[in-house]
């Protein structure tokens, strides 16, 4: 399947994410002619149920879950901790729910437009919990459509960026969109790109998002 | 769901079995050897203690992966009544790092088996599966290569139909009248319901093995 390159929007320090940005990052792909559509993906995190919460444990502190809209009879679970990325069919979260044994706490929607550069595909999409609209984060998906692999297409990848972070940096916003390529080799993922390696990103952008919530106060401070 | 009933077979009386599901199912066997892992919860963690199975399927050139969840029986004086068994099963295939992934999450390993023998696939009003096989344990962890048999001599057949709470009479009167068929080699019964080896399976069998299955039982 094409390789994809999965980013985040960092904010500068001092600000917060809002709608706007997300509008903007939509127009400006919009002037480069992209063709639109909509575009949806979920995620929820898995937490474990104790029987003892004082007794202590090795058990992890959480997995994620996501579903795909390329592979939408799929679930993805993530273990970072263990460096694991599983597939499996959708039933997979009905058993989880049966066992009991992790309770999936919250569910994170991924939405908003993608949009068909020539040989390039960008979604970009605003983060936010089912059931609520308030904006947590901005996701950007960049898929480039020839290529499987990943070390090959490397080098388009990061040219296509540059000038889409360019044409970007004319509006000025106040932040970025940056790509923490995971080392999916630690995963067991090879060259050839396949969702779990999608599923590798959002977990790691999850992870980049927390922790970009978690300093905000510090900087504050 | 899934609709279920369970016998024993001597093994001898097993090819005189297979004519006779030939004949009756009109397909082809498959062959059937599916390394079972049955894991448990650790001891903390889960609202209740939980166990699962992780299948893996050595008959394909590349093993595939299933998770299965079995869950309780269905209850009530409706339940008892019937012959067969009705249970929630849930079943997901997985990739090859699933044993690995629930490992991580706090499950162990309980006991392991290989299952070794042939299935039918087939319809007969509902989606059919009988399944005819030796269960063998591993003298050491994951050796699949030297597992020996728990009954010697003895094969386990599994008749199991998917179901679903709206249709599973329809279900369990087309495995009651399938399982009918099979009466004169072997006794179906719920799980855990032992009825043993059935007396005429030995004429029964040799009327099959001598005609190839043309005789109607």
């Amino acid at each position: 399947m094409p390789v994809k390159w999965v980013f985040h929007w960092q904010l500068n320090p001092g600000t917060t994410v809002n709608s706007q940005i997300l509008a903007e990052v939509s127009q400006c792909a919009e002037t480069i002619n992209g063709v639109k559509g909509r575009w949806k993906a979920n995620l929820t995190y898995y937490k474990p149920i104790f029987r003892d919460q004082t007794a202590p444990s090795e058990i992890p502190r959480d997995f994620i879950g996501i579903s795909l809209p390329e592979q939408p009879n799929k679930c993805y679970f993530t273990l970072r901790s263990h460096r694991i990325v599983v597939e499996a069919d959708l039933s997979i979260q009905n058993i989880m729910e049966k066992l009991q044994s992790y309770k999936s706490r919250v569910t994170l929607v991924f939405e908003g437009f993608q949009y068909h550069l020539g040989d390039f595909q960008v979604r970009v999409g605003k983060v936010v919990p089912s059931h609520s609209e308030n904006l947590r984060g901005i996701v950007m998906e960049v898929e480039y459509l020839p290529i499987s692999s990943l070390e090959k297409s490397r080098e388009i990848m990061e040219d296509f960026t540059e000038i889409w972070q360019e044409t970007l940096s004319k509006r000025s916003l106040p932040g970025r969109f940056i790509h923490a390529e995971p080392n999916f080799s630690e995963f067991g993922l090879s060259d050839n790109y396949t969702s779990q390696h999608t599923a590798v990103q959002y977990a790691t952008v999850m992870a980049q998002l927390i922790a970009s919530a978690q300093s905000v106060p510090a900087v504050r401070n | 769901m899934e609709c279920v009933v369970q016998g024993i077979i001597e093994t001898q009386h097993v090819e005189a079995l297979e004519i006779l599901l030939q004949g009756l199912c009109g397909v082809q066997k498959e062959r059937l050897r599916i390394h079972e892992l049955h894991l448990k919860s650790g001891p903390n963690l889960g609202a209740v203690p939980s166990d699962l199975k992780i299948l893996c399927d050595l008959e394909q050139p590349e093993p595939t992966w299933t998770v299965r969840h079995v869950g309780g029986p269905m209850r009530g004086a409706g339940a008892d009544q019937i012959s067969v068994l009705v249970r929630t099963m849930l079943e997901s295939k997985a990739s090859k790092n699933v044993l690995r992934f629930f490992y991580a999450l706090g499950y162990k390993l309980d006991h392991e088996l290989l299952r070794v023998g042939f299935a039918f696939h087939f319809h007969r009003g509902v989606q059919i599966t009988v399944t005819v096989s030796s269960i063998n344990k591993m003298l050491k962890l994951h050796a699949t290569d030297e597992a020996v048999p728990v009954t010697p001599g003895m094969q386990l057949v599994e008749v199991t139909a998917p179901a679903s709470s709206e249709n599973y009479t329809e279900v369990v009167a087309a495995m009651s009248s399938f399982c009918e068929h099979l009466a004169p080699l072997l006794h179906l019964s719920k799980p855990g319901i032992s009825t043993g080896v059935v007396p005429t399976a030995a004429a029964a069998a040799a009327s099959l093995m001598s005609d190839g299955g043309g005789t109607t039982l």
